[in-house]
C-alpha cells in the first residue's frame, strides 16, 4: 500500500456526495503462472471519464475484461451498482448489458451491414422489435458521424468507420457505463481523430467511460481521474493536473518519460 | 438371436491374409499413383496448352466421377479397349492408382505453388543453379508441405481398396462377405471384419493427425 | 481399340430403366446432403463448445468414420443393424444411414475448422452486447464459420454424390445398380459404363463448380 499514492477522495470532483459505480477491492487475476492483477483498489464514480495508462502488459486490459466479467477474477472482489459480479454466467449477462465494451479490434460482425451491427444487441438482447431497433441505430449512426454508411459492410469501411459504428453499437444498449480497451491503438494516426472526437462528445454527454488508451493528449484533455498502472498494481491515481503535470509517483514519471510526454 | 463366435477359428486366418492383399494393393496404388502423380503434375504445368489442358481434363474427370464405376469400368471395358486379358487385381489396381494420381498431381502442384516466389529469387541470388534450387530449397520445403496431405490421401486409398471387391478381388471385404454367406454368421463376421478395417485404419488416422500437426504449413 | 462404343442405343432404348436409378442416386445424394450438413454442425459445435465427456464421444465417432471404408459401415448398416436391433431396414434408408454416418464426421471436421479461424474477439464482442453464448454461435460465429468453409464443403457435397454408388452393394437401385444390370443382361459394358461416367462427371462437376462461385460472392462477410 505504501506505493500507492492515492489523493484524498475529498479531491475526487466528481465523487462528491455520488457513491461508486464500479469498485475494486483487492483484485488478483492469474493466468497460469502469471499475476497479471497483483491486487487492484479502485472506483469509478458515476459520470467520471477514467483513464487507465501505463506500459504495456501492466494488466490496465485485463482490469477492464474484469470489470463485465469477460475475465473471472480469482481474488477479491469488484461491485457495480453497490453489488458484487454474478457468480453466474446467466446473471451475470443482465449486467454486462448495462455496460457497453469498445474493442481495440473492432470486433464488428463481418456478415452484418453497420446499421445492423447495432441493432444486433437491441434485437437479440433486448428483444426488441425491428421498427424502433432501426430508428434508434439510425439515429445513433447519425450521431457518429456514419449515417450514409448504414448499409454498408464492415470490409467496406475504415479502420476509424468501423470503430465509430462499434461505439454506437455498445450504444444502442443504452449501458450506464462504456468500456474502451484501447479503442484507438489499431487506427491510422488520420482516424485517430474522428474516433476520440466521438468519445469526447460522450464524455461531454456525462457517460460514466472506463478507458484503457495511450492517447495521453485524450486523457489529459478529456480525463477526470488517471489511474497508472504498471506490473498488475495501481502506482499513482490522480486528477490529470496533478498526474501529467507533478506527478508524484517515481514510475509514473518514468512512463511519462519513457513515452515522451510534454506538458 | 445367438452369437457364435468359434466361426472365427477357421475364417480369422483367411481374414487376416485377406487384410493383408489390401495392404499390398494400398502400397501398389500408392506408389503407382504417386509415379503417375508426378507426371501429370508436370504435364499440368506444361508450356504446351493442349498437353496442360489434357492433363486437366483427366484429372478433373477421375475426380467427379465415382471410384466403384471406375473400378467396374477397369473391369469390364479397359480389356476390351486395350484388348488384353487382365486379373481382377490387375483392373482393382489400374482404376486406384488412376485415382491416386489424380489426386496427387493436384497436390505436388498446389505443393510446389505454396512456396513464395522469393523462394526462388533469393537461392538465385546466391549463386545457385536452377537444378540445385530445386532440389535444396524448393522441393524440401514443399515436401513437407506436402506430406501430410499424402497421408490424409493414403489413409483414403486403404478405406478405398474395400471397393475392388466388387470385381471379386480376395481382398478383407470381398473374403469376409464370402465366409459370411456361407457360413450365415452374420454378424459375428462382419462385425470382426469391420474391427479389422479399424484396427488398421484408426492408428494411421491418428498419425495422420500427427503429421498435420508437426508440418502444417506455418509462415 | 476397335469398335468402341458402336451403339449407343442401348442407352436410349432403356433410359426408362436408366433414368429411374438416376432418379434414386439424385434422391439419396440429396437426402444425405441436407442430413449431413445439420448434423454435421450440431457436432461440430458440440464438439467445440459441449462439455469434455461429450468431445470425447464426437472425437472417437469421427476417427472411427476416418478409419472405416464406407462399404464397410453400408454393409453393416443393411446386414448387421437389422439383426442386432431386431428390425429390417430397408436398402435405401439403410444406405441414407450409412452416408450420412460416413460424410457427417467430415462435416463436423470442415465446420470445427471454420469455428476455430474465428477470432475470439468476436465472442468477447458478444458477450460484451450482454448476449448468450447460444446467441453468439448462432449469429455470429456460426454464418462466418459456414462461410469459410464453402469450398471443403463443396469437395465433400461432391464426395457424398460420388459414395451413393456404394450402394449399389446393398442392392440399392440407384444409377450405378441399374448400369451393373443393364450391362450383364445386353453385354454392352463399353456404352453403359462409359455413358455412365460421363452421365455421373456431369451430374457431380457443376454442383462443385457452383459452390465455389457462391463461395467467391460471399467469401467477405466471412472475414472479420
Amino acid at each position: 500500500m505504501s506505493e500507492v499514492m492515492s489523493f484524498p477522495i475529498l479531491e475526487r470532483p466528481k465523487s462528491k456526495g455520488q457513491s461508486p459505480m464500479v469498485t475494486y477491492n483487492g483484485v488478483v487475476k492469474r493466468f497460469g503462472a502469471f499475476t497479471a492483477l497483483t491486487g487492484v483498489d479502485g472506483a469509478v464514480y458515476p459520470g467520471e471519464v477514467v483513464c487507465l495508462i501505463g506500459p504495456s502488459g501492466s494488466g490496465k486490459s485485463t482490469l477492464l475484461r474484469c470489470t463485465n466479467a469477460l475475465e473471472r477474477i480469482d481474488e477479491g472482489s469488484i461491485t457495480f451498482d453497490g453489488s458484487p459480479l454474478p457468480a453466474a454466467e446467466k446473471d451475470v449477462r443482465a449486467v454486462r448489458r448495462r455496460m457497453g465494451m469498445v474493442f481495440q479490434g473492432f470486433e464488428l460482425f463481418p456478415h452484418m451491414s453497420a446499421i445492423e451491427n447495432v441493432m444486433a444487441g437491441p434485437l437479440t438482447v433486448l428483444k426488441a422489435d425491428k421498427a424502433s431497433a432501426r430508428r434508434q441505430a439510425e439515429q445513433l449512426l447519425d450521431k457518429v458521424g456514419l449515417a450514409h454508411k448504414a448499409d454498408s459492410l464492415p470490409a467496406m469501411l475504415s479502420g476509424g468507420q468501423q470503430q465509430r459504428v462499434a461505439i454506437a453499437r455498445a450504444l444502442a444498449m443504452e449501458p450506464e457505463m462504456m468500456l474502451f480497451d484501447e479503442p484507438t491503438s489499431a487506427l491510422d494516426p488520420e482516424t485517430v481523430g474522428e474516433v476520440l472526437a466521438v468519445m469526447r462528445k460522450l464524455a461531454d454527454e456525462g457517460m460514466t467511460m472506463l478507458v484503457v488508451t495511450h492517447e495521453m493528449s485524450f486523457a489529459r484533455k478529456v480525463g477526470d481521474w488517471i489511474v497508472v498502472f504498471d506490473h498488475g498494481k495501481v502506482v499513482e491515481e490522480g486528477p490529470p493536473d496533478v498526474i501529467y503535470v507533478n506527478p508524484q509517483a517515481e514510475r509514473t514519471r518514468n512512463f511519462l518519460s519513457h513515452i515522451g510526454w510534454h506538458e | 438371436m445367438t452369437l457364435d463366435f468359434s466361426v472365427l477359428h477357421t475364417a480369422l486366418p483367411r481374414m487376416i491374409e485377406a487384410a493383408g492383399t489390401t495392404i499390398l494393393i494400398s502400397v501398389l496404388a500408392m506408389v503407382i499413383g504417386i509415379a503417375g502423380g508426378l507426371v501429370i503434375m508436370l504435364l499440368r504445368i506444361a508450356p504446351n496448352r493442349v498437353v496442360s489442358l489434357a492433363a486437366l481434363s483427366y484429372v478433373e474427370a477421375i475426380r467427379n466421377v465415382p471410384l466403384i464405376l471406375l473400378v467396374y469400368w477397369g473391369y469390364y471395358v479397359l480389356p476390351i479397349l486395350l484388348d488384353l486379358r487382365l486379373s481382377a487385381f490387375a483392373c482393382g489396381l489400374i482404376a486406384l492408382s488412376l485415382v491416386v494420381s489424380a489426386y496427387t498431381a493436384e497436390i505436388f502442384r498446389a505443393g510446389v505453388r505454396s512456396i513464395r516466389p522469393r523462394q526462388y529469387d533469393a537461392a538465385l541470388a546466391l549463386g545457385m543453379s536452377k537444378a540445385q534450387m530445386y532440389r535444396r530449397v524448393i522441393i524440401p520445403q514443399a515436401a513437407s508441405r506436402v506430406l501430410p496431405i499424402l497421408a490424409s490421401v493414403w489413409v483414403s486409398l486403404f478405406k478405398d481398396t474395400s471397393l475392388v471387391s466388387v470385381i471379386g478381388v480376395h481382398e478383407l471385404a470381398y473374403v469376409s462377405l464370402e465366409i459370411r454367406s456361407s457360413t450365415f454368421r452374420v454378424l459375428e463376421i462382419l462385425s470382426t471384419m469391420a474391427l479389422i478395417y479399424w484396427c488398421i485404419g484408426y492408428p494411421q488416422a491418428k498419425l495422420v493427425d500427427r503429421l498435420h500437426r508437426k508440418y502444417g504449413a506455418k509462415e | 481399340m476397335v469398335d468402341f462404343m458402336t451403339d449407343l442405343s442401348v442407352v436410349y432404348d432403356n433410359w426408362r430403366y436408366l433414368g429411374g436409378g438416376l432418379l434414386v442416386t439424385v434422391c439419396l445424394w440429396v437426402s444425405a446432403v441436407v442430413l449431413v450438413t445439420i448434423s454435421g454442425i450440431l457436432l461440430a459445435v458440440a464438439r467445440t463448445y459441449g462439455p469434455p465427456w461429450l468431445v470425447r464421444i464426437v472425437a472417437f465417432y469421427v476417427d472411427t468414420m476416418r478409419s472405416t471404408p464406407l462399404l464397410v459401415i453400408m454393409v453393416l448398416a443393411y446386414f448387421a443393424l437389422p439383426l442386432a436391433v431386431g428390425v429390417t431396414i430397408p436398402a435405401f434408408p439403410a444406405a441414407l444411414l450409412a452416408l450420412t454416418l460416413e460424410a457427417s464426421a467430415y462435416a463436423c471436421e470442415i465446420a470445427r475448422a471454420g469455428i476455430s479461424s474465428i477470432r475470439a474477439g468476436q465472442m468477447s464482442a458478444g458477450l460484451a452486447l450482454g448476449m448468450s453464448k447460444a446467441q453468439i454461435i448462432r449469429k455470429v460465429i456460426l454464418p462466418q464459420a459456414l462461410i469459410r468453409v464453402l469450398p471443403p464443403y463443396g469437395t465433400l457435397v461432391a464426395g457424398i454424390g460420388k459414395n451413393t454408388a456404394v450402394a449399389s452393394v446393398i442392392a440399392v437401385p440407384d444409377f450405378l445398380q441399374q448400369s451393373t444390370v443393364l450391362s450383364s443382361q445386353t453385354f454392352q459394358p463399353t456404352e453403359i459404363f462409359t455413358s455412365a461416367l460421363v452421365i455421373y462427371f456431369i451430374l457431380i462437376f457443376p454442383v462443385t463448380r457452383m459452390i465455389d462461385l457462391l463461395y467467391r460472392k460471399v467469401e467477405r462477410l466471412g472475414r472479420s
